[in-house]
């Protein structure tokens, strides 16, 4: 990934609705996109419970990625929303915990999203490389 | 504050004469002599006991918890008085059941074994809530409310100016220190869950190791339970046997849910709770931004 050949790990929460089916879309589309984000299936992004974004730290992640269904398009209408509070909420207090806020990004995917979904990745995946390990974590 | 003792006396008297609460929680002299500490009083000729001063720490709105179906009368200063609402608003408490004897706070001042305490204690050196919000009788006259958010929040903003690398440091210092006794939680009103996320088996967040990581884990999932919810009492920080800055956590998601849901916990026991609900056009921050 980087030139002293660091590979960070990141942790992705994707919905079963939506982004899992756009990671999908990405994967038969032939799209390429880094292959450091490990991905775990959801049932809606409002099932993340922020324990999970500290647990993938505390295990050692160097960035969390959560991707739900657009506004409105919510499998479970209203799931994302609460997501989004929460998640906004959770980065803030880990910034202030010391985790730089670029270690976590909050995207919408749909399912017809392949190429937006590699794009995130890509993304998200060069700004948590250019920041380096995590200090301070169990290895 | 001088009489306080003499109307609470009165009220529970009342009270329990008239068999409308079994039990009046409430302060009493403590075994040094000087601090107060919680005092449960079940007849009436026993309120003799119930005092009031500025040594009077405690939140007992903690101990309405144990008291589930059973009427209870309840003292509480303006920062206990928010506990009250707070458990009236999820629904822990039957607003029947609960006779709350508020009072009128000039300040609380730190504790020290047998001696009266100097100083106010820092929360209530920048309060902003001297009546509280909710009670059945008052004791004392209202005052003025004098509003300081800046002092309020000063501790916060003097961690944030700091480095990402800084602030990591400097709560890994605290968190390293932490023999998670769990006294944080045991002593905290908002803290009611019947099984803790901390001591599940299956799955296990939290393993038995008491080390830097597993306790940061435990003080970021505790401060954001407390989000949007927590009254500042700061009871958490004062129980702590180690002296790890809890409240800074639970300022902070305190400051953030102000800003960005206009959301004070405790107000009263009516506006949903920050978390509860949603605004369906808000952007807090989604497509990688950071300003939310």
């Amino acid at each position: 990934m980087t030139d002293n050949g660091y590979q960070p790990k990141i942790v992705g929460f994707l919905c079963n609705w939506c982004s899992y089916a756009g990671a999908d879309m990405a994967g038969t589309s032939r799209m390429v996109y880094p292959s450091h984000i490990r991905i775990i299936r959801v049932p809606c992004s409002g099932r993340v419970d922020p324990l999970f974004m500290a647990k993938a730290f505390e295990q050692g992640a160097d960035g969390v990625l959560m991707a739900g269904c657009h506004p409105g398009d919510c499998h479970y209408n209203e799931g994302n929303y609460y997501a989004q509070r929460r998640y906004a909420l959770m980065r803030e207090l880990l910034a202030f915990m010391g985790i730089e806020p670029e270690r976590f990004r909050l995207d919408w995917v749909s399912a017809s999203e392949g190429k937006k979904f590699s794009q995130v990745v890509t993304e998200f995946t060069q700004a948590v490389a250019k920041l380096g390990p995590r200090q301070g974590v169990r290895r | 504050m001088k009489d306080y003792a003499e109307k609470i006396q009165a009220h529970a008297r009342e009270l329990l004469a008239a068999g409308k609460v079994d039990c009046v929680i409430g302060y009493e002299t403590g075994s040094d002599g000087v601090n107060a500490r919680p005092a449960f009083v079940y007849r009436a000729e026993d309120v003799g006991r119930l005092t009031f001063d500025d040594t009077c720490t405690h939140d007992l709105v903690t101990y309405l918890r144990n008291r589930k179906g059973k009427a209870t009368a309840v003292v509480v200063k303006p920062c206990d008085a928010r506990a009250v609402n707070l458990l009236l608003l999820e629904h822990q408490l039957q607003r029947e059941q609960v006779v709350v004897i508020g009072l009128v706070c000039p300040g609380i001042k730190e504790r020290a074994w047998g001696q009266k305490g100097e100083a106010l204690l820092g929360k209530c050196q920048v309060c902003a809530m001297h009546n509280p919000p909710i009670y059945d009788f008052l004791v004392g006259q209202p005052i003025a409310e004098e509003p300081s958010p800046d002092q309020r929040y000063a501790p916060v903003a003097a961690l944030a100016e700091k480095s990402p690398e800084e602030r990591l440091a400097f709560w890994q210092a605290q968190q390293e220190r932490c023999i998670r006794c769990y006294a944080c939680r045991q002593t905290c009103p908002g803290c009611y869950c019947t099984e803790c996320f901390a001591d599940r088996l299956d799955p296990q967040w939290l393993g038995i190791r008491v080390d830097a990581p597993a306790n940061g884990m435990w003080h970021t999932i505790r401060a954001f339970h407390l989000a949007g919810r927590c009254i500042g009492c700061d009871e958490c920080q004062r129980v702590c046997i180690m002296g790890i800055p809890l409240s800074l956590l639970n300022r902070k998601l305190e400051q953030k849910v102000d800003d960005a849901f206009k959301f004070r916990p405790g107000q009263d026991a009516q506006t949903p709770p920050p978390l509860a609900t949603f605004n369906p056009g808000e952007n807090l921050g989604v497509d990688g931004g950071h300003g939310c």
